[in-house]
């Protein structure tokens, strides 16, 4: 039912040119080259180490590996993690 | 305003949160719309930091993660205020340092006089002293506008005037008058000032005494200062009045040959002498009517030498009762040398300084037409003898007063 209904909504934002992150609620990632990933609409965070960040998104997780990562900006609708950023995966 | 400086204004805590998970109090914050940056996680410890407004309100949040959080660092301008708070004399200080400036910036330390050349700069201050512009009165009592009109009526000379601040320092600014020059009316004739031939002469007024290819000497008179005869009228009348010559100033151009010699030398072995770097200092210690000796050099210090003294004196002000003075003298080492220098050399430097000695008897206006240089043939070896003769054309009148 909500599959169906999601579906719907992507159509709809695809005939109307609505962005989809706002239809469907998805994150918004920003990277600027490997030194800072900027997270919108995010869910929280898991876990945190200097060279492991999980973040957790409306589907699933978001795994941030890399070397002296720090958490730049941290609000309810945005993270900002800095440091080298060797991998970003996305496990739903 | 930019983030950064309200951060600073608000002032912000860097914590240090220990527990099992630090993460959960990360949410909670979040959750609870709290600002958190810069962290960073240094093996178990969770580094934060926290705007000092939202640090009151963890409380609940720290009981509720299980987390423990200790203060590590604190900035902003709270922290610096409450800093300042305690020093109360340091800023009492501070105060009375910017008051005391103020103060002594309000009053006027110097008057300057800038753009005087025939008046002396001191009438200009006498007169803006009596309208009370002078070291040590207050800026604001000072109005410029009366005192340029002052100056202006008070001083003839000047044009124009204006008194500028400069921060303590007043600039009186001053343009003179330019008078056009007094001409000299007095009936005087022309002299030569040296000896020539005329080559040309022009009376603009007066009588001309001499005319072209004439030879005169020094002090001779070139144009009287006689008004021209005016031919009679009548030929009839001519002999019987005869009025005394009407007194003129003479002037006119008086162009004449001139000649100039001089005589320079020049050896073939040359005597040079050089510093050669080595230096004894003696120091002299003046002290009331005593002198003390602090540095002797050997005396004599070197068997060819030059000495250099430096005298140094304190400050008129602080020397008016006991005098303190000391005396630097400075012996160079010389080292003499003799060069020899072709005959051809020889003869450039002699003829240099020949030309040079007759250069400064040669009016400036003067139009060269010859130049001749002779070599003086007398029997000896190590001597160049140069004769210069320059031949000139050039104006040689001046005016010489009549006496009456």
């Amino acid at each position: 039912m909500q599959r169906r209904q999601k579906s719907i909504l992507q159509n709809i934002a695809n005939r109307l040119d609505i962005p989809q992150d706002i239809v469907l609620d998805l994150p918004r990632i920003t990277m600027l080259g490997n030194k800072q990933l900027l997270i919108e609409n995010h869910k929280g965070i898991i876990e945190y180490t200097s060279s492991l960040v999980r973040v957790k998104l409306n589907q699933g997780e978001l795994f941030i590996h890399g070397h002296n990562l720090l958490l730049g900006n941290l609000q309810t609708e945005q993270i900002l993690i800095e440091g080298t950023i060797v991998e970003v995966k996305y496990d739903t | 305003m930019t983030p950064k400086i309200r951060k600073y204004i608000n002032g912000s805590v860097k914590i240090c949160i220990r527990g099992a998970m630090p993460e959960k109090f990360i949410n909670l914050c979040v959750a609870e719309r709290i600002l958190l940056w810069g962290l960073s996680k240094d093996n178990d410890d969770l580094y934060a930091w926290i705007g000092l407004n939202d640090f009151y309100h963890i409380r609940p949040l720290v009981r509720k993660s299980c987390t423990k959080v200790t203060v590590k660092a604190y900035r902003g301008w709270p922290f610096l205020a409450k800093r300042i708070l305690r020093r109360k004399m340091l800023v009492l200080g501070a105060m009375m340092c910017l008051i005391t400036v103020q103060i002594f910036a309000s009053y006027i330390w110097f008057v300057d006089v800038v753009g005087t050349k025939a008046t002396s700069p001191l009438r200009i201050t006498e007169v803006a002293q009596q309208y009370g512009l002078k070291p040590g009165v207050l800026k604001d009592n000072i109005q410029s506008k009366t005192i340029e009109n002052a100056i202006l009526l008070a001083i003839p000379e000047v044009s124009w005037v204006s008194v500028n601040f400069t921060g303590t320092r007043v600039v009186i600014e001053v343009v003179e008058k330019t008078f056009p020059k007094q001409e000299d009316k007095a009936p005087a004739h022309i002299v030569a000032d040296r000896d020539g031939i005329i080559m040309e002469i022009i009376a603009l007024a007066g009588q001309p005494a001499v005319k072209k290819g004439d030879t005169v000497r020094k002090g001779d008179i070139l144009i009287k200062g006689f008004a021209p005869t005016v031919p009679p009228a009548m030929p009839g009348q001519n002999a019987s009045i005869i009025t005394p010559p009407q007194l003129v100033k003479a002037s006119g151009i008086v162009k004449a040959r001139v000649w100039y010699e001089s005589y320079g030398e020049s050896t073939l072995q040359q005597l040079v002498t050089q510093r050669t770097g080595r230096q004894e200092m003696e120091l002299l210690l003046h002290l009331g009517g005593h002198e003390v000796a602090l540095k002797r050099a050997p005396q004599p210090p070197y068997e060819l030498y030059e000495s250099e003294i430096i005298h140094k004196t304190l400050p008129q002000w602080r020397n008016s009762q006991f005098s303190v003075e000391s005396t630097i003298r400075v012996y160079y080492e010389l080292q003499s040398s003799s060069h020899e220098i072709s005959a051809e050399q020889a003869r450039d430097e002699a003829t240099a300084r020949a030309l040079q000695a007759v250069q400064q008897s040669i009016p400036e206006n003067a139009q060269i037409l010859a130049r001749n240089i002779e070599i003086l043939k007398l029997n000896e070896p190590n001597l160049v003898r140069i004769k210069v003769g320059v031949e000139t054309v050039e104006d040689i009148g001046t005016s010489l007063m009549i006496s009456q």
